[in-house]
């Protein structure tokens, strides 16, 4: 899995692609979020656009980058949902957990 | 067997019990599913299912033992596609697997894996292995007439 990242309107935009399946490289996402937001960058976006297949050690990855963003006073969003991470995090109840949106501008947007 | 070989076999991957393997799992998989042609939405599913089943048999049956094997088998035929994974392990109760779904466990980062399983496959069970320790995951998946290939 790679993961390239860039800045948008103060927020930073974490773009994976491959598969979120657990493993060295989902630790490696939530690995580069724990960097950010220890080091003053608090709004951070997931675009999860090239990322089709996630499981539940994927969907834990999650958490985790959002635990660790709330535990240092971030934010952190997801855009892009596939329909098949969409359908995932809505059979799991997750949804109520994440904020999720449309497109990166939408989520860069709901920043305060 | 070496503890750090995979052996392929035509039906079947063998791999010691570790997570540095389920990607050749994954590729076994995906390339057995894609050549009989089945479309990519349900060889996700099942790639999302298998993932969660040896997963399980890695951490909970063989306790990340090495030395023990994970055995997954996946056979198609009249119109539906069956997947073993075996372990050697104690086994577990998967009825005391705790709801992923109350408000106590929403936020935990694991726990969702058999629950996955259940909603992505049409038929799940837990079988002890046959002739010793273990046991065997069954996951089975129907073929619509119309998409599933």
């Amino acid at each position: 899995m790679k993961i390239s990242s860039r800045e948008q309107n103060g927020a930073v935009i974490l773009e994976p692609k491959g598969s979120l399946m657990g493993g060295d490289e989902t630790e490696a996402l939530h690995g580069q979020v724990r960097d950010l937001v220890t080091n003053n960058k608090k709004k951070v976006v997931i675009n999860l656009a090239k990322v089709d297949w996630v499981n539940s050690a994927g969907l834990g990855a999650l958490l985790s980058c959002l635990a660790t963003a709330r535990r240092n006073s971030g934010e952190l969003k997801l855009a892009n949902l596939t329909e098949k991470i969409q359908s995932l995090i809505t059979i799991t109840r997750l949804s109520t957990i994440f904020d999720t949106y449309d497109s990166v501008e939408q989520a860069v947007a709901s920043f305060k | 067997m070496p503890a750090d070989r995979v052996i392929r076999k035509r039906d079947a991957i063998i791999i010691p019990s570790s997570q540095k393997y389920l990607r050749a799992v994954d590729d076994y998989l995906e390339r057995k599913l894609r050549r009989a042609g089945l479309d990519r939405s349900l060889v996700a599913d099942l790639a999302i299912s298998v993932s969660e089943a040896v997963n399980n048999a890695i951490q909970h049956g063989n306790k990340g033992d090495p030395s023990k094997k994970v055995t997954v088998r996946c056979a198609l035929e009249n119109r539906r596609v069956t997947i073993e994974i075996e372990d050697q392990g104690a086994g577990f109760d998967p009825a005391a697997l705790p709801n992923p779904l109350e408000e106590a466990n929403l936020l935990k980062e694991v726990g969702r894996g058999i629950f996955i399983v259940k909603k992505l496959v049409d038929e799940l069970s837990f079988t002890p292995a046959v002739g010793g320790a273990g046991m065997v995951v069954r996951l089975v998946k129907f073929l619509s007439a119309a998409g599933g290939k």
